[in-house]
């Protein structure tokens, strides 16, 4: 074909192309019941799975007696260790190689409450939930070791790794005019996604079907290829709509191989929605952590020295790293650094990601570090930070690729009213009511992983985009359809997208804020190339309208083909392509490097994340920035404490789509809101069990506990960070809620909370 | 316990016939036996709110309903809120306008009991609004662009 240059017709923000307030496409499935999500199919001889869990956290399983519940109506089978079939360890998600062990997702050794047991497997879920009860279990029972509160703990070991320094820390922190250090902690946190996990498993021969909620499809789909020692494309996987999932969704998980096992050993489709209070123990939340920050500063407030030391609960059998050096070591410029970070194994899940893994509790320290300075040295909070203004990266020594702090700080200081502040605490204060007003500011990296995707445009002038990628509400679909619409040139109503489809072509994980800055530049390319080839087309066959035409003077807007040399003769893409005979145009195409493109390295790409850039990989360090303007009214009398008000101002770069990345920011906020005030894993240190295992005790935000919330954007396109100028968005928000919350509460009251959630005993 | 029984439910208009064991909840009975799926399972143990349904007009949680407790009466679920290929009920318009939903999975029940909480007479303020929609967990955290979409629901109800 003719390789053409063609003028391309931007859109404007009104229209939905890239960068409108477009309404989610995915929408009217969702408010009319029509959308289906992986645990609402039913195919053909479905039987239900219920699974059981251990009672105790640390010791062994001694026997089972299964016997009353396989005498269950009902009963089909009940899997323990003993009886399930064996099924081999997998790949694990950075690429390592597995062991040559079998993979057991039924445990005898037991180092956590609610450990998988045993299954059963019956004709219907209430049969299958009656006779899970009925499984008897004999237990060795050993001490455990229930958080890293418990003084047998000890201070866990180290993570090499996790090493941030330079300057000499320890030596400029001796000699600093001031000094301050506190520590601060965060309890366990869950994920909470309103859809329970779960899934359906069918069999056909050695087919596997999967209906799933997954934030990485080819990730997953790998795993239970390995477990089977089935070809990767004998997985399908199905996740169409995913019910939120904040991190919880990304990784295989014990029950999910349970499930596909007892498939097959029956040879029907099984059915395994894990409950409610299973969702605290089947998988890991964030795990606690604590870090102690010694700042060593002027009298000025300027900093000299960052000493940071940090842990965090891990499972016994390994290893969970929150990186809670990541916000500590950026934010702020300082000649002298030094971060070290242990983990403490206690008898828990291994913990997993819950938005924001590593930069959300860093933040909580390093921005209630600085205010706690800012109030030691008497100057503003907001003052403080500028003071210490990062111009470049501190610890990579590389400049930004952008960083909109400053624009954020001024724009959010503004429309909050800052400078209304009354300087000294509990000075503001209305009737029983204690005023505060507290700022922090928060991080979340750039992360790079190669996409790709298929662009088809159909003989009726259908515009398709096709990705394994997945929209759990951040709004994949509707971004690509924009993406799609605006560079080929056609109304965005005529895109269609498919997405969470293991047979459609290859995306990363959906995790560390990337999918849509890889997804729109992987559609973006595709499409163009769909485009050229459309226009190659046009230009060529003896049977186009435009066969006589030059090559660069043909445009495409509104999905009308047409010459500048002849305004009136416009013609739609599918009356060219019904005259020119043509089905479709295909375009698939990918953003991997020339090095990566063999197809060992393009599998690897998409089921692991051994190709993910760091966002200090290349000439400049990549993040997203915002801030946090808090009010908050503390109850005099009862500690009560209420957001009053909120302004944020936010730095993700180019938004593809104002509205739905307004949207998960917001949701973001709301989610710190929560880390803030509410939210907290309690764990019995009798027996090691969450205690608080349901939606009325693991409280998250309701409605009522939300006020208005202003956000600003600050960003600009920046394309080092993304081929189309995006940065992070869905992790970003929630990092430093907590603590501009926490530094508001010490205005108003005097009071300084460094333990979350900030809970009314601690201000009474 | 594997005793059927023949339940007759009226859903959305529609008579249905059911086999079901009598523990069955009617949230199990509208999503695995009648493949009504748009109400969703968040808890089961009543206390998120995605489970909504309305009953004789009123609003209450299937998870705690069993279905044979709704013999006789009138349920409605998203799927009958307005007809497939009609206009769109206002509330649910106004959740697309306003965007006040992400992920969907709790927007079900979150629209019923917005229907439900505009005829009570309760989105007479913002606050008022938030406080009986705070039944409805929305983990997304829709909750400001719920409030606005209740709010301009009512208006056009009213
Ligand atoms: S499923 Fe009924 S309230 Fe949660
Ligand atoms: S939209 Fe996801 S829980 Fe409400």
């Amino acid at each position: 074909m003719t390789i053409v240059d063609t003028k391309m017709k931007r859109g404007d923000a009104s229209d939905g192309l890239l960068g409108g307030r477009l309404a989610r496409i995915d929408g009217p499935a969702k408010i009319t019941g029509a959308a289906d999500y992986a645990m609402e199919h039913s195919p053909e001889g479905m039987v239900y799975a219920v699974i059981v869990d251990s009672t105790i956290a640390s010791g062994r399983v001694v026997a089972i007696d299964t016997s009353a519940a396989e005498a269950y109506p009902g009963v089909l089978v009940v899997l323990t260790p003993d009886n399930a079939l064996p099924i081999k360890t997998a790949t694990d998600w950075t690429g390592a190689p597995p062991p040559a062990v079998p993979y057991e997702p039924l445990a005898r050794e037991i180092t956590f409450a609610g450990q998988h047991i045993a299954a059963v497997i019956a004709e219907t879920f209430e049969q299958a939930t009656a006779a899970a009860a009925l499984v008897k279990v004999t237990y060795e029972e050993t001490a455990p070791i229930s958080s890293f509160d418990d003084p047998r703990s000890g201070e866990g070991y180290p993570i090499d790794m996790m090493t941030k320094e330079w300057g000499d820390a320890d030596a400029a922190l001796a000699i600093a005019p001031v000094r301050i250090e506190q520590e601060y902690k965060t309890p366990r946190e869950y994920n909470v996604p309103i859809e329970p996990h779960g899934l359906i498993a069918h069999w056909e021969g050695d087919m596997l079907t999967l209906w799933e909620p997954s934030q990485w499809i080819d990730g997953m789909s790998r795993t239970y290829a390995e477990w089977f020692s089935i070809p990767f494309e004998n997985v399908r996987m199905l996740s169409p709509y995913i019910g939120g999932g904040f991190g919880s969704k990304a990784l295989p998980t014990r029950y999910g191989a349970v499930a596909a096992i007892a498939a097959k050993m029956l040879d029907r489709p099984v059915k395994l929605a894990i409950t409610r209070p299973q969702t605290f123990t089947a998988f890991g939340g964030r795990p606690a952590t604590r870090q102690t920050i010694a700042l060593g500063a002027t009298r000025e407030g300027k900093l000299l020295s960052i000493v940071h030391r940090s842990a965090n609960e891990t499972s016994m059998d390994d290893v969970a790293i929150e990186p809670l050096g990541s916000v500590t070591s950026i934010m702020y410029a300082v000649p002298n650094f030094s971060s070290r970070q242990n983990i403490v194994p206690v008898n828990t899940v291994k913990p997993g990601a819950l938005r924001a893994p590593g930069e959300n509790p860093s933040a909580f320290g390093i921005e209630c570090a600085i205010d706690e300075l800012a109030y030691e040295v008497g100057i503003d909070p907001l003052d403080i930070r500028l003071l210490n203004y990062a111009e470049e990266d501190p610890h990579a020594k590389k400049p930004w690729s952008t960083r909109r702090l400053r624009e954020a700080y001024a724009a959010g200081a503004e429309a909050f009213g800052w400078a209304k502040r009354s300087p000294s605490v509990r000075s503001m204060r209305e009737g029983k009511q204690l005023i505060g007003y507290g700022v922090a500011a928060g991080t979340y990296p750039v992360r790079r992983t190669p996409g790709e995707a298929m662009v088809r445009i159909l003989s009726n002038g259908t515009i398709e985009v096709a990705s394994s990628g997945i929209d759990m509400g951040q709004g994949t679909y509707t971004i690509l359809a924009q993406t799609a619409a605006e560079a080929i040139g056609v109304p965005v109503e005529t895109v269609v997208v498919k997405l969470g489809d293991s047979s459609l072509p290859r995306a990363p994980v959906a995790g560390g804020s990337q999918l849509a800055n890889l997804m729109t530049g992987a559609v973006h390319v595709a499409a163009l190339a769909a485009r050229d080839e459309l226009i190659g087309l046009a230009i060529n066959d003896p049977n186009s309208p435009f066969r006589d035409l030059q090559a660069n003077t043909l445009t495409i807007e509104g999905g009308q083909m047409s010459s500048p040399r002849d305004a009136g003769s416009s013609v739609a893409i599918a009356e060219v392509m019904r005259r020119t005979g043509r089905n479709s145009i295909e375009a698939l195409r990918n953003t991997l490097p020339e090095n990566l493109r063999n197809k060992d390295d393009h599998f690897r790409n998409f089921t692991t994340i051994s190709t993910m850039l760091s966002p200090t990989e290349g000439d400049y360090s990549m993040h997203s920035w915002c801030v946090h303007f808090v009010e908050v009214r503390v109850d005099v009398d009862f500690g009560t404490v209420r957001v009053s008000r909120m302004v944020s101002a936010l730095d993700s770069g180019r938004l593809y789509n104002p509205k739905l990345a307004e949207s998960q920011w917001k949701g973001g906020i709301i989610m710190g809101i929560g880390q803030a005030l509410l939210e907290e894993g309690l764990v019995d240190q009798r027996n090691g069990h969450v205690m608080n295992n349901n939606l009325g005790d693991y409280l998250v935000p309701t409605n009522a506990d939300i006020p208005h919330l202003e956000v600003i954007s600050v960003g600009i396109p920046d394309t080092n960070a993304s081929i189309l100028g995006g940065k992070a968005v869905g992790e970003l928000a929630i990092v430093g809620v907590a603590p501009a919350i926490a530094n508001a509460v010490y205005h108003a009251t005097g009071i300084r909370v460094r333990d979350l959630p900030i809970t009314l005993e601690k201000l009474i | 316990m594997s005793n059927q029984t023949t339940i007759n439910l009226e859903i959305n208009g529609q008579a249905h016939t059911l086999a079901v064991e009598p523990r069955v909840t009617l949230l199990d009975a509208l999503r695995d036996h009648l493949e009504l799926t748009g109400t969703k399972k968040g808890c089961d143990q009543g206390q998120c709110g995605a489970c909504t349904v309305h009953v004789d007009g009123e609003r209450v949680l299937s998870c705690l309903t069993l279905a044979v407790q709704v013999e006789g009466r009138a349920v409605t679920t998203i799927e009958g809120l307005s007809d497939p290929g009609a206009e769109l009920h206002p509330v649910q318009s106004a959740f697309l306008e306003h965007d006040a939903f992400q992920c969907g999975y709790c927007t079900p029940g979150q629209i019923m009991s917005a229907v439900s909480c505009i005829r009570e007479g309760h989105a007479g303020s913002d606050d008022e609004i938030r406080e009986y929609m705070s039944g409805n967990l929305c983990r997304c955290g829709a909750y400001p662009h719920i409030v606005e979409a209740v709010r301009e629901a009512a208006k056009v109800m009213s």
